[in-house]
């Protein structure tokens, strides 16, 4: 099916040669001609389509209520604000106002306001660590040599073939749109940091490539979050964990369903299997 | 400054920039940073998805887009232009810092600040978000109306 026309807002200036185009027929005429001046870049346009339109109708639904009881499923009323905001398409303070417009009382807001404080202070941290940001903030909790983390993204990891539903299932998510729910994402690498063991700069370097809201800082903190290198403890989860906030959508159909799953077991268990401490 | 020309980077793609609100009309660039989508380290090249959701968002503003090394070609704009200085927004990405100092021996240069999240005085501490949130969370609230 043809897509509308993408037409650029109108310039009071004169174009000059070698400026981009800003007029196209169709999303896939845009798609096209981006293939054309990036034959670097891998894959298509994602579905989640940018700019302040699309910004601003997501902006309009946002419950902060809901918001703070449910975000943790993934079905939950989450805003998917997060490619505008990283890009400044909606500032923080824009966001924060209309969280605040629909504010009764101010519990109902407070977890919502609280995130968007976790994205004011990963910049904060940004602009104080630079570059800092790729180095461990702190040695390794796990107990496991530094040495004994892979350096590269293994095969079935980067081609989503790992024979893991859930993990297979974000994998394709990530790289078809560009977007996972946040407990996805703490899923998929705690599940390639700490069962995998490859080192947390290798996914991040991954997820940068693929993510429309990648942003080195709330993504290589958050990362060495989950190591270990920026917390007290590695963040791990359980087979019982994912399937209550995926809602069993993946643990119904996936092929290790009744033996195998590699998170099948207590925290205490997973601890004593993953780490050496 | 009385003919600046704007630069536009990806971490101000919207109607709030400040260099648009200061300066509305005003000839406005975004340069695709061709070093930093082929992968310059220590990050690997990005994805289409990203560029086109970048290229969406940029069609919505009022802004030339060039492709190539980012000072290369604001300057060039600026001459193009007959521009006395450069209008841009801050930002955090250590290259926007990298990409300002070669700018500034050629025309003047303006950083303006976005509107912050949370106004802090002084040094703060980030050891941990409980830390910062411990002083931020109040000075956030502080503008709510219904408070």
């Amino acid at each position: 099916m043809a897509t509308p026309p993408r037409s650029g807002v109108p310039l009071a200036w004169p174009e000059q040669p070698g400026d981009l185009a800003r007029q196209f027929a169709s999303r896939d005429a845009l798609e096209h001609e981006l293939k054309q001046l990036f034959p670097q870049a891998e894959g298509g346009l994602s579905p989640i389509e940018g700019g302040r339109r699309r910004a601003e109708q997501l902006l309009g639904r946002i419950q902060p209520q809901r918001y703070g009881k449910g975000r943790n499923f993934l079905d939950g009323p989450v805003t998917r604000l997060s490619p505008y905001i990283r890009h400044g398409v909606l500032t923080l303070a824009e966001v924060r106002d209309a969280v605040f417009r629909r504010t009764r009382q101010r519990q109902e807001s407070e977890k919502l306001i609280n995130e968007l404080g976790w994205r004011d202070y990963w910049q904060r941290l940004w602009g104080q660590l630079g570059d800092g940001i790729w180095q461990d903030q702190e040695p390794l909790k796990t107990g496991v040599a530094a040495s004994s983390y892979a350096a590269d993204l293994p095969d079935d990891i980067a081609t989503g073939s790992t024979g893991l539903a859930c993990m297979d299932g974000f994998i394709a998510e990530l790289h078809s749109s560009g977007w996972l729910h946040n407990h996805a994402r703490m899923w998929l690498a705690s599940y390639l940091v700490h069962w995998r063991r490859v080192r947390w700069q290798v996914g991040a370097c991954w997820f940068l490539q693929h993510l429309l809201d990648g942003d080195p800082a709330s993504n290589n903190l958050s990362w060495q979050w989950v190591a270990s290198s920026f917390s007290h403890k590695p963040y791990i989860f359980n087979r019982s964990n994912l399937e209550r906030y995926s809602g069993g959508r993946y643990c119904t159909a996936c092929p290790l369903r009744d033996r195998g799953c590699p998170f099948e077991a207590s925290y205490e268990e997973l601890d004593s299997r993953l780490f050496q401490r | 400054m009385k003919h600046p020309i704007l630069w536009i980077h990806g971490e101000a793609l919207g109607p709030s920039n400040p260099a648009l609100l200061a300066y509305p009309g005003r000839p406005a660039v975004f340069v695709f940073d061709t070093a930093l989508l082929e992968g310059a380290t220590p990050a690997a090249a990005i994805s289409l998805k990203r560029i086109g959701f970048l290229y969406e968002c940029l069609l919505e503003l009022p802004v030339t887009l060039r492709q190539g090394d980012v000072a290369e070609q604001v300057l060039a704009f600026a001459r193009a232009h007959g521009a006395d200085g450069i209008v841009t927004s801050a930002a955090t990405d250590p290259r926007f810092s990298a990409i300002c100092l070669q700018l500034e021996p050629h025309l003047p240069l303006q950083v303006l600040e976005p509107e912050p999240f949370v106004a802090l005085e002084g040094p703060v501490d980030l050891g941990r978000f409980s830390r910062y949130w411990r002083r931020a969370e109040g000075a956030a609230w502080r503008v709510w109306p219904g408070g």
